[in-house]
């Protein structure tokens, strides 16, 4: 096993590095100067000039990449674990992404283990009786929610619950903006707001996250009953299942036997599925003003802030390698024979 | 550098706690202004200077040297200024002597930064000595004080020359100070009112200086630039929300709203739907329908002005055959005006009938004029040489017009209305959409877009001869961001007179000259004037327009 976990951790690492390279080079490659846009349209040429020179632009592309690597002499990079300073905001970029990061986390984690604990049961159900009214009902829902975009559901709950029933708070972001909020201490607010002992601003909190909460909720609840279904009507069919009714077990006790098979080629898709949402959770933060890691994100791109955007693309890649490799260690241990 | 970041936002955030604490608490205003994005970075020789949501920050912070007397308020209840008359602010009186073309700046006493220290001639030394060095990623500094021509502050910094202030700015005693200039520019004090010559608190920024940033660029940038300004940084999240509170030391007395938070809402049906709802007091940048659909809210005013945002169509003059005055010609006669402004502002836009806006000082209506006429323009086609379109088809690759692709939801449909009105008089043309940091590339450094419409050009300075060097002199007579590569001798002439002229009415006559010759070759093609617009809570007041469209938040009295 020990083997197993070291050879997937250094193909997650030849991975990373072979990313960090592409992106190094592809957004160079693109017909644009971030200088331009960092001077403004109305700047000199001569301060041009200047800020080409204080962002090291004016250097060779593969002395750019040394000093992007850190093993110019002097120069600290990534090998040094530093990931450079924002061209836009001035401020080191892995500090950027420590406060943006636990937003989108926050939100996605709480988000799929809700899913998690509504769709899996809703699934069974289905699953249990084919073709029953249940099994209808929320096949037309997943049906349903999945056939608009996010943005749009988001749009449509900020309306009913805010605009019209006064329910939501305005999507202002994690907050009420005139309260103060607790010490960073994790970045998590559900978390920060607990340690600081501020019940009431946890209530605010977990206020603000209800909305885009309910909306990925909503969204995500639907593959994945569909997932859970597909796989219990197969477990449920075969042989070994078939052969415990026969032998008298209780269908709870079935049930349960079934849900732990049918649960095991689900993770595989719920990983893939975390690292999707983690990439594209832009839309959500945007409509609700949370400032997560998407946003931070689109915001380096338009601005060709180089730094900010190699980070992101690396940050989010180590995750879903990560996630990836969990889920991995997580099948070998329940299939021995994939370790060999 | 992190972690002087955290330490002195919490510093600052306690001072700022303590001062909360200090006042009554059933006394304190709050105001919740929501804005499409929070400052970026707050140094104005930084990257984040030409950026709108970021210049709001600095503004505010630090105090500038001059600035304009009110001169009322427009029929909309928007405070405007007048740019012929300067007030003191942290320079309280001054003189020239033209004969040593010397300026003599007396600096006011008692002004305390909100750090406590207390504003002198260091700082003013400090802050031009900083410009001078042009160690800031974007040296604007450098750039305001070269075209107050300031002695020294020249192209040679960057070859070589002289980064040191030496005897071009001389300190008399801790409240006066000597400026020297190299040429008389007429210029010099509309550049002190630029937020890009306000000083900064020396001492505090001194506390930060290291060997590899000895100006504390990185400090002002991330963390806090400290000024004399009315309000001092409470607490910054970047993109989510910047938080101002009061500076009790104000010297113009203490700013009437004691707390602001300006928090960071990217999607403007949002801001508006929030305004509506009451809990925010203020917002801008909505779309044009979204403005006016707050119009009949309750409880809700808007307001605006025309000021100096605008749309044109830039032609490159050195893309044939957009050196065919009469193509030009032909072209403006073809403009759709009415359905620009209908289609992409709503109508809240007017048509442009010059180079510069009316609020400049020194504009005048220029008398050659371009209403849409497609007869006329059909017939200046064919007078240019291209009856009915027929020979434009040789120069296919010119007829692309670009916009930016991030502004596609109202230059997208501007754009086609354009394209449609060309194609009735012969003209056909491809549309370009490109992301804003090509487009950028194309226009500052490359300078070779053919054809593109451009709505970002809005001179902070609001003189038409400052906007005459931005836009319009040619590259080698000194000329800033001529991205339609208009070179002509006469209005480069007129422009260096005018600079130097210090007689109002000669200065006219030049101004007038430069901008009837630039409406007669269009140099670009104007297209209309668009408003600026705020929607804020009625118990709001105070809303001020200022050349950078930022908003003084000193002036805005919210009632209880």
């Amino acid at each position: 096993m020990l083997r197993f976990v070291t050879t997937r951790l250094a193909t997650t690492l030849v991975q990373l590095a072979g990313l960090a390279l592409v992106v190094f080079f592809a957004i160079r490659a693109l017909p644009a100067d971030p200088v331009a846009r960092l001077v403004g349209l109305n700047a000199s040429r001569d301060a041009y000039l200047s800020s080409q020179k204080a962002l090291g632009l004016d250097r060779p592309v593969l002395e750019q990449l040394g000093a992007y690597l850190g093993v110019l002499p002097g120069s600290s990079g990534l090998l040094q674990g530093d990931l450079g300073r924002s061209w836009v905001t001035g401020s080191p970029v892995a500090e950027e992404i420590r406060r943006v990061l636990p937003i989108t986390l926050e939100l996605i984690t709480i988000s799929f283990v809700l899913a998690f604990f509504i769709a899996v049961p809703l699934g069974m159900l289905c699953a249990l009786r084919p073709g029953g009214t249940a099994d209808r009902i929320t096949f037309g829902y997943s049906l349903f929610a999945g056939s608009q975009p996010e943005f749009w559901w988001a749009l449509l709950f900020i309306f009913v619950f805010f605009a019209t029933l006064g329910w939501a708070p305005p999507p202002l972001g994690r907050l009420d903006p005139m309260t103060r909020p607790p010490p960073a201490l994790t970045g998590f607010i559900t978390i920060d707001t607990l340690m600081a002992g501020d019940l009431k601003t946890f209530r605010d909190a977990l206020h603000h996250l209800a909305l885009p909460v309910l909306t990925k909720v909503f969204v995500l609840s639907g593959p994945i009953i569909k997932m859970v279904r597909q796989n219990m009507v197969r477990v449920l069919a075969s042989d070994y299942i078939l052969y415990a009714r026969g032998s008298g077990l209780r269908p709870g006790r079935i049930a349960w036997m079934a849900l732990k098979n049918a649960l095991a080629p689900a993770m595989t898709l719920l990983g893939v599925l975390y690292g999707y949402i983690l990439g594209s959770a832009v839309l959500i933060e945007t409509v609700f003003s949370l400032g997560g890691i998407g946003q931070y994100a689109v915001r380096s791109v338009l601005a060709f802030d180089y730094p900010a955007i190699q980070a992101v693309v690396l940050v989010i890649a180590a995750i879903s390698l990560f996630v990836y490799l969990a889920l991995d260690v997580a099948h070998a241990l329940i299939d021995p024979r994939i370790v060999t | 550098m992190a972690k002087f970041g955290r330490t002195t936002t919490w510093r600052a955030g306690v001072a700022a706690l303590a001062l909360a604490a200090a006042l009554p608490a059933a006394a304190q205003t709050q105001l919740l202004y929501l804005a499409e994005d929070v400052p970026a970075g707050l140094n104005y020789d930084g990257p984040s200077v030409s950026v709108n949501t970021s210049q709001v920050g600095f503004i505010n912070i630090q105090e500038p040297l001059l600035y304009y007397a009110y001169a009322g308020l427009n029929e909309e209840g928007v405070r405007m200024l007048d740019f012929s008359k300067f007030e003191g602010r942290l320079i309280e009186k001054w003189e020239n002597d033209p004969a040593t073309k010397t300026w003599t700046l007396h600096l006011r006493k008692g002004v305390k930064s909100c750090a406590g220290n207390t504003f002198t001639a260091d700082d003013m030394i400090y802050t031009l000595s900083r410009a001078k060095s042009v160690s800031g990623q974007a040296p604007i500094g450098w750039f305001l004080s070269s075209i107050a021509s300031i002695k020294g502050f020249d192209r040679s910094v960057f070859t070589g020359g002289s980064k040191e202030l030496g005897d071009a700015v001389t300190k008399v005693d801790d409240y006066t100070i000597k400026i020297q200039q190299s040429d008389a520019s007429t210029l010099f004090l509309m550049i002190l009112t630029n937020y890009g010559m306000a000083p900064f608190d020396s001492a505090e920024l001194k506390k930060f200086a290291t060997p590899q940033d000895p100006w504390s660029h990185i400090h002002a940038n991330t963390v806090n630039p400290t000024g004399f300004g009315p309000y001092c940084l409470e607490r910054w999240v970047k993109d989510d929300e910047f938080v101002l509170s009061a500076n009790p030391n104000y010297y113009r007395g203490k700013p009437p709203i004691d707390r602001i938070v300006i928090k960071k809402v990217p999607q403007s049906a949002n801001r508006a739907l929030t305004l509506r709802s009451g809990q925010a007091q203020l917002t801008q940048r909505l779309t044009a329908r979204e403005f006016d659909s707050l119009r009949t809210a309750k409880g809700v005013k808007v307001a605006g002005v025309f000021g100096n945002e605008t749309l044109f169509l830039n032609l490159n003059w050195k893309t044939p055959p957009f050196d065919n005055p009469k193509l030009r010609q032909a072209i403006a006669a073809a403009m759709p005006y009415r359905q620009i402004a209908n289609i992409g502002y709503a109508n809240q836009a007017r048509r442009w009938e010059a180079h510069f806006t009316p609020v400049l000082n020194g504009f005048v209506k220029p008398t050659a004029q371009f209403p849409q006429d497609m007869a006329r323009a059909k017939q200046l086609l064919a007078e240019a040489g291209f009856p009915e379109g027929k020979g434009l088809e040789k120069y296919e690759s010119a007829f692309r017009l670009a916009f930016t692709a991030e502004r596609e939801s109202y230059l997208g449909p501007i754009a086609t209305t354009i394209q449609s009105a060309l194609k009735d008089v012969g003209i056909p043309i491809q549309l370009d959409p490109m992301p804003q940091t090509q487009i950028a590339d194309r226009r500052l450094v490359k300078k070779d877009l053919p054809i593109s419409i451009s709505d970002t050009e809005k001179p902070v300075g609001p003189d038409v001869i400052y906007a005459t060097k931005l836009f319009f002199v040619s590259t080698t007579a000194g000329g800033v961001n001529n991205m339609a590569n208009y070179s002509n001798a006469e209005v480069d002439k007129a422009f260096a007179a005018a600079l130097i002229e210090a007689d109002p009415a000669k200065r006219q006559e030049l101004a007038k000259f430069i901008q009837e010759t630039l409406q007669d070759q269009l140099a670009w093609i104007p297209l209309v004037e668009t408003r600026t617009q705020w929607a804020f809570g009625e118990k709001l007041s105070g809303i001020s327009w200022h050349p950078d469209n930022s908003l003084r938040l000193f002036d805005l009295k919210l009632e209880p």
